[in-house]
């Protein structure tokens, strides 16, 4: 115990020193970038075990007040008639095949843009156009054109999760979806297979991190710049030894890196694959799965590092595309918006799926909101090998923020705290928020984050719940139902009525879709006359 | 509709000879092999990778003078395959392990026919009822998930006994069955909408007796 005890000590001396040293740069000259890696290692990791105090909730203040987050020198975004923000400035554009350089020249011309760029892992390009113009209009004048198969602004995509503020010791959601007897069936839970992330990024590596924090503000109140800082990123300890992360990219930083500054696509990554069954922590569903870290979604602290790119329709696809390119068998995508459809994702989930990817989108947490359509996760609904997860509670109701939609395929825990405190919640492990979210603390208190400690928190969200689903895709692949159409067939047909618990027999609604899913039915598919 | 007037006329014409050299009674053991094809093809393709199976079976038939006969007998069928699931056209197996048996008991009574000119070649004709077995038993099953099942069908076949010796026959002929009650209401059978466990058999059968 006293020895334990000491390697705390150590370690958060050691971390203190190292993130004082990074501090002490702010008011010299700053180091010419941000993002930068110091050293391919870092401390251990500090595990503070269970959260009880998260600060981040569905309707709390804080959660209010993170999204009036604005960084100085960020790119401005705009709202668009639907009410979905967008980025300023630019406008994704995809031109039909056989276009010649002059036509698009035109189209650029007539459409008053200034340049025109193609991202890699992308079929389309973007277009500046002036900051102050409509993107919206914009788009629409370029998609009148005979020339441009689709142009849409580029929309901000956010993650679809709502952390927890209190925390429990149970995992209802995995016998709710008769995991244990699944796991039965398939002991080695998809150790073949590899599921992509497509989110915020994993801690999946230990490495100290140069970065430049920039000054912000929140609902009005001014943070200061914290200049230099050096921090230190550990590996999830739950999610296993580097040997389960295959082709990892981060679209934000444009790097091999793909770093979770926020702690969402950690916890997702843990529903998917959390170790199982080692003694330790939760579990996950297809605990053997490698897994792919793609991060295409920004969030506060890399809006403050002033990452050079943004969590747009645009980087959602090349994320996607990245993933079926490098040879991802479920692609997960616990993120999504409302407003305008996104052709530019559409077509990519649909190369995904050409290329034998299983695809599973929240549904979105909307439903309190005025319910608008989920652009993401309505694509779903045309793609077969693609499905649109939408959130059930401990009491198998729909859960209170899961989107209804003629787009919902499919349900699986998402959980609620409306009624069942924080046990309604899924729980992971992934960074320890109270130290992640220090912007949500008074400026006074205002200091650097660390992302080298760990604990189990309690999310709800369609998040989650879409991580069930492609856990249970990435163990039916396993089993040799490779073909991402008949995947969703198999989660369809199986699922169950949350109330009854009776297979629903493919009848659909706008709740559930066709039902919760079961993951033992479904691995073990019928025999000739049961 | 002339020539199977015709086929019965010269058939029942042709009884009365051979009559005289058939005993009153005749208990005659028989085994034969067949080979079924399921009306549930995609229910059988989907566990079994082909809707035609053996069966192996045996039974006891009592021929009457001039040719009326009846005859019991129990055959079996039993393959493992793997549990699965259709999706339209296409079968996916998922590598659990699914051992179905088969068990007819059938009964039947026919009338054989003596042909004149051809004393060796008896054709026959019967129709019957029969009892019919049906277990499944499939890796990771809960109780109750298993099924042993019993149901009534019905069948008639036609074919014909060449008398290879005094004492010996064989036989050969198509009998088609009609199973209903044990596919149909769940598992694939179910979902491809198939609910008739019989099927058009071609039987080969050894008879001793005379």
């Amino acid at each position: 115990m006293p020895s334990a005890r000491l390697r705390i000590v150590f370690t958060t001396a050691a971390i203190a020193v190292l993130v004082l040293s990074g501090a002490r740069g702010r008011g010299q000259a700053p180091s010419p970038q941000s993002g930068i890696v110091v050293d391919y290692s870092a401390p251990p990791a500090i595990d503070r075990g269970l959260a009880p105090d998260v600060s981040r909730s569905p309707d709390s203040p804080e959660t209010t007040r993170r999204r009036t987050l604005r960084v100085e020198g960020a790119p401005s975004e705009r709202m668009g008639a639907s009410g979905a923000r967008y980025l300023a400035g630019r406008v994704i554009v995809k031109f039909k095949d056989g276009v010649s350089a002059a036509a698009k020249a035109a189209a650029l011309a007539a459409g008053a843009a200034s340049a025109s760029t193609r991202p890699s892992y992308a079929d389309f390009d973007i277009i500046s156009i002036d900051a102050s113009a409509d993107a919206e209009a914009a788009a629409r004048a370029l998609a009148a054109r005979p020339d441009v198969e689709y142009a849409q602004a580029s929309y901000r995509v956010r993650t679809q999760f709502t952390p927890n503020d209190t925390f429990y010791a149970r995992q209802w959601n995995l016998p709710d979806i008769d995991m244990e007897r699944a796991w039965d069936i398939q002991p080695q839970a998809g150790s073949a297979i590899t599921v992509a992330v497509v989110d915020t990024g994993i801690a999946y590596t230990n490495v100290t991190m140069r970065y430049r924090a920039r000054a912000f503000r929140v609902s009005g109140a001014s943070y200061p710049a914290l200049g230099d800082l050096t921090l230190p990123f550990v590996a999830a300890t739950e999610l296993g030894d580097s040997s389960r992360f295959v082709k990892p990219h981060d679209f934000i930083w444009d790097t091999d890196l793909p770093l979770d500054l926020d702690g969402h696509g950690t916890h997702v990554s843990g529903t998917i694959g959390q170790l199982t069954n080692n003694s330790t922590g939760t579990a996950g569903v297809a605990f053997n799965v490698k897994l792919m870290p793609v991060k295409v979604i920004d969030t506060e602290w890399d809006s403050i590092f002033g990452a050079p790119h943004e969590g747009t329709d645009d980087t959602v696809a090349r994320g996607v595309r990245y993933a079926a390119d490098n040879g991802a068998n479920v692609i997960n995508m616990s993120i999504g918006r409302d407003g305008p459809p996104a052709p530019v994702v559409e077509d990519a989930v649909k190369y995904a799926v050409g290329k034998g990817a299983f695809v599973a989108i929240a549904a979105g947490n909307g439903f309190e909101d005025g319910n608008p359509l989920q652009a993401i996760a309505d694509i779903a609904s045309r793609v077969k090998g693609a499905v649109a997860v939408g959130a059930i509670d401990r009491a198998h109701n729909r859960s209170y923020f899961s989107s209804t939609g003629a787009y919902v395929e499919l349900a699986a825990p998402g959980g609620s705290f409306r009624g069942f405190g924080a046990e309604g919640g899924i729980l992971q492990q992934t960074l320890d928020l109270n130290l992640v979210d220090t912007f949500e603390l008074p400026p006074a208190a205002f200091r650097a984050p660390r992302f080298d400690a760990l604990a189990y928190f309690y999310f709800i969200g369609t998040s989650q719940s879409t991580a069930h689903v492609s856990g249970l895709a990435a163990m039916l692949v396993q089993q040799g139902v490779t073909d991402p159409a008949a995947v969703e067939a198999a989660l369809e047909r199986f699922a169950i009525d949350p109330a009854t618990r009776k297979p629903r027999g493919k009848v659909r609604d706008n709740e559930f879709g066709f039902g919760e899913i079961s993951a033992r039915d479904t691995l073990r598919g019928l025999g000739l006359a049961k | 509709m002339r020539a199977p007037v015709a086929l019965v006329a010269v058939l029942l014409a042709g009884s009365s000879a051979y009559a005289q050299t058939e005993p009153a009674i005749s208990i005659r053991p028989f085994v034969f092999a067949a080979g079924e094809q399921f009306d549930a093809q995609t229910t059988f393709n989907a566990a079994f990778d082909r809707a035609s199976q053996p069966l192996w079976g045996g039974g006891v038939q009592v021929t009457f003078r001039p040719g009326i006969f009846a005859e019991v007998s129990a055959s079996r069928f039993r393959k493992t395959g793997q549990r699965a699931f259709v999706d339209g056209s296409q079968i996916f197996r998922l590598g659990i392990p699914l051992t179905a048996t088969l068990t007819p008991i059938e009964v039947t009574g026919g009338y054989r026919f003596h042909l004149r000119r051809h004393p060796r070649l008896l054709p026959y004709v019967a129709a019957g009822v029969g009892s019919y077995r049906y277990e499944e038993v499939s890796g990771f099953a809960a109780a109750g998930e298993n099924v042993d099942l019993r149901h009534t069908g019905y069948l008639g076949n036609g074919g014909i006994e060449v008398r290879l010796h005094r004492w010996i026959g064989l036989a050969s002929d198509v009998q088609v069955t009609h199973v209903p009650g044990i596919l149909g209401r769940a598992g694939i059978s179910k979902d491809a909408n198939e609910n008739d466990l019989g099927g058009i058999a071609v039987r080969v059968k050894a008879v001793i007796g005379r």
